[in-house]
């Protein structure tokens, strides 16, 4: 074992966790964004709309994201011409704004998902209380049914999260330096893979960590909320 | 005969100052009962007062801290060989039956008789619909068990420890997680076998049914046995305050 | 968009993506099984008695399910290579190349990072048999070996069943992922076929249908599989 080059290889690792974090982070919020309206069309009495969330679900948890981001980077180009009509193919040329939109897209159907369960997991007497108070259907949802809905959900989520942390590596097919990335180019010069994985490893390791951490931390607080009102 | 009151007694089961802890609680204490074989004995008491970990203990689901538990003179201990050896004797109903649901009435019988005991299967399974009739459920031999009542489920699962042919049988609250009116088929299944001479030792409730085959009764509280009796006198004369509150609770409803 | 070049023959790449799905399909099921194996043997030694086998189980899912997948394959692609190298040198004093077939590797790489997922979904079925199941086993005198092949075993395999199937379907989806060794599966097609062709979009959206066709084919399967180990379970 080289321990130097583990020593000499935690430098350039570590100055990549900041773009696998940017991704991380940018995407998970970004799906989330996109999962709650998806997972209320996903439950509208609306049978188109309904079916049109079941479709950006579908496709998106049952294709692999490597062919989702290649489908967006690559595939694009073969619309140039139209996206510079619109003048969009100055993002679509970009790696990051295609590994953002990838990522959040993707992980977006799986939070989907992961609502709606939640949110069917809420008993029915809980809509039906809210009514008979006369709330609207708007704050049905925001002040009784989502708060349990996310709190049911949380564990599921939580896990998601992770998930997109090991899922920003596939950034790196499309040239981002990432943790991964980083962790390739050294191999391929090095050409030492047990030391470098070592390392690199470890920091996706205490990434995990950290946001295990956090959650349990989020789910802690959201529990001791509900002790208190129980 | 001459080992009656030995320690070592060749027969029966024979608990010796019996102490069974989990960390800090002391679930048993000092417990000493000896059953003679043939012999009906029902044990009551409160919820937690340590009776289902006596017969739990009996048939090494849970070990005893210190004191001895004696088989037919066998020494109960944690060795798997010795275990095995008193589970030929000593079979087990449950409160919650415990029948395997991925196999039939007929197969969860035979599936001890097959591996254990290594009979043939058209032997197994002839033993099986023997005792499923004496349970009265021979028609559900080959259904699964969630396809059955609550109270056939229980004599099917009576019906499996019956199976292994053992000389005690342990009876964990049989009746405790019935629908009430499904109580009395296990119960009167309970009564015939008492007429056929098992020894058993039933921890239950069901006083009315105590009265009709226990010839002693236990009382146990908080981990110890209050009151040991023939059951007439216990009934009609109990000697502690305890006792008597239990069984004016228990028989004012 | 032209979809003539999908067609098979020389003029088209119909065929040449369908022999990748199949490539596809066939690292999948490999490697699948190799997960189910290995899930079996760490999901028993996570809930051994023995502490040192626990601590090994906890640590292989620990690092297998926290790190990316590319990672593994990059370790196993580089390293297993040297290793095999360094052993034909040491053992055989044989210096020339030598190399494990892509296949094999690719099949490492997916097997160990899904075998994690197993471990964990084997080793949850087995807890969540309920303890009256062990106890009703042990009073009739079965052995641990027995209880566990007769009794325990059989229900947990129901409850593991929908955990399994998603195990499959992330398998095959991270097969995908081999292309980067260079393996030729049905991404690794697409590549070849949209850098001949310039028509990146039309092959990737080729490759996602194909997916998409073999895991619905597939859930079809679990599908069936979960109805037949539910008999008996319900009224």
């Amino acid at each position: 074992m080289d321990f130097q080059l583990m020593l000499d290889s935690i430098g350039p690792l570590f100055r990549a966790i900041p773009n696998t974090l940017m991704l991380t982070v940018t995407s998970v919020m970004i799906g989330f964004v996109i999962a709650v309206p998806m997972a209320l069309l996903r439950m509208s009495k609306s049978f188109v709309l309904s079916k049109i969330s079941a479709g950006y679900v579908y496709f998106f948890r049952s294709t692999p994201l490597l062919v989702q981001i290649f489908l967006i980077y690559y595939g694009s180009g073969q619309f140039r011409s139209e996206l510079e009509a619109v003048n969009l193919w100055q993002y679509f040329r970009e790696p990051w704004f295609c590994a953002i939109l990838t990522l959040s897209l993707n992980t977006g159907a799986y939070v989907c998902e992961i609502i709606r369960g939640g949110i069917l997991s809420v008993a029915q007497g809980q809509w039906e209380a809210a009514q008979v108070l006369g709330l609207s259907r708007f704050d049905q949802f925001k002040d009784v049914i989502f708060p349990q809905a996310f709190r049911q959900a949380l564990p599921a989520y939580g896990n998601e999260v992770i998930i997109m942390v090991k899922a920003s590596s596939l950034a790196s097919t499309i040239t981002i330096l990432e943790l991964t990335g980083i962790a390739e180019k050294l191999i391929a010069e090095t050409y030492q893979p047990l030391e470098i994985f070592i390392v690199a490893g470890s920091f996706y390791l205490m990434l995990n960590f950290i946001i295990t951490q956090m959650i349990s931390f989020g789910e802690r607080r959201l529990n001791r909320h509900m002790a208190r009102n129980s | 005969m001459s080992e009656q009151g030995n320690a070592h007694s060749r027969t029966g089961i024979e608990l010796q100052n019996v102490d069974l802890f989990y960390g800090q609680f002391q679930a048993l204490k000092n417990i000493n009962l000896s059953v003679a074989q043939g012999e009906k004995v029902v044990i009551c008491g409160s919820s937690g007062s340590g009776k289902s970990t006596l017969i739990r203990s009996v048939i090494g689901l849970e070990h005893h801290s210190s004191g001895s538990i004696f088989i037919n003179g066998e020494r109960m201990c944690t060795d798997p060989k010795v275990m095995a050896h008193v589970r030929r004797d000593v079979g087990m109903v449950f409160q919650q039956f415990n029948l395997f649901p991925h196999l039939t009435i007929a197969e969860n019988c035979m599936l001890a008789l097959l591996r254990v005991k290594k009979i043939s299967k058209e032997d197994a399974r002839a033993r099986a619909m023997t005792y499923l009739e004496r349970v009265h459920i021979p028609d559900q031999a080959d259904k699964y068990p969630s396809q059955l009542s609550g109270g056939q489920q229980q004599r099917a699962a009576i019906a499996r420890a019956l199976c292994m042919q053992p000389q005690y049988l342990l009876f964990d609250e049989p009746t405790s997680a019935l629908d009430p009116e499904m109580v009395n088929e296990v119960l009167d299944v309970m009564v015939e076998m008492a007429n056929d001479g098992i020894t058993m030792i039933c921890v239950t409730h069901e006083m009315g049914f105590a009265r009709e085959v226990a010839d002693r009764m236990v009382f146990m509280d908080r981990g110890q046995i209050l009151e040991i009796g023939d059951s007439e006198e216990f009934f009609t004369a109990p000697k502690h305050e305890r006792t008597k509150n239990f069984l004016d609770t228990i028989l004012s409803h | 968009m032209d979809l003539s070049i999908l067609s098979f023959g020389a003029s088209g790449w119909g065929d040449e993506m369908l022999v990748g799905a199949g490539m596809t399909f066939a690292v999948a099921i490999s490697s699948y099984a190799l997960a189910l194996l290995i899930g079996v043997v760490f999901a028993a030694c996570k809930l051994s008695p023995i502490a040192p086998l626990r601590w090994f189980g906890n640590f292989y899912t620990t690092v297998f399910r926290g790190v990316p997948e590319l990672l593994i394959i990059y370790l196993v692609f580089f390293g297993g290579e040297m290793l095999l190298r360094s052993v034909a040198e040491g053992i055989f004093g044989y210096d020339g190349y030598i190399s494990l077939p892509l296949f094999v590797t690719g099949m490492l790489c997916i097997g160990l990072g899904a075998g994690a997922f197993c471990t964990e979904v084997i080793r949850g079925a087995v807890l969540a048999v309920p303890k009256g199941q062990h106890e009703a086993s042990e009073v009739l005198g079965l052995s641990s070996w027995e209880k566990a092949y007769f009794v325990i075993f059989p229900q947990a395999l129901r409850i593991a069943l929908p955990g399994l199937a998603n195990v499959w379907q992330v398998t095959l989806k991270e097969t995908a992922l081999i292309s980067v060794i260079g393996l030729v599966e049905v991404m690794r097609a697409a590549k070849i076929a949209s850098g001949a062709t310039h028509q990146p979009f039309t092959f990737y959206m080729y490759a996602a249908v194909l997916f998409l066709v073999i895991t619905s084919v597939t859930n079809k399967g679990f599908v069936r599989a979960e109805r037949w180990s539910n008999k008996g379970m319900e009224r």
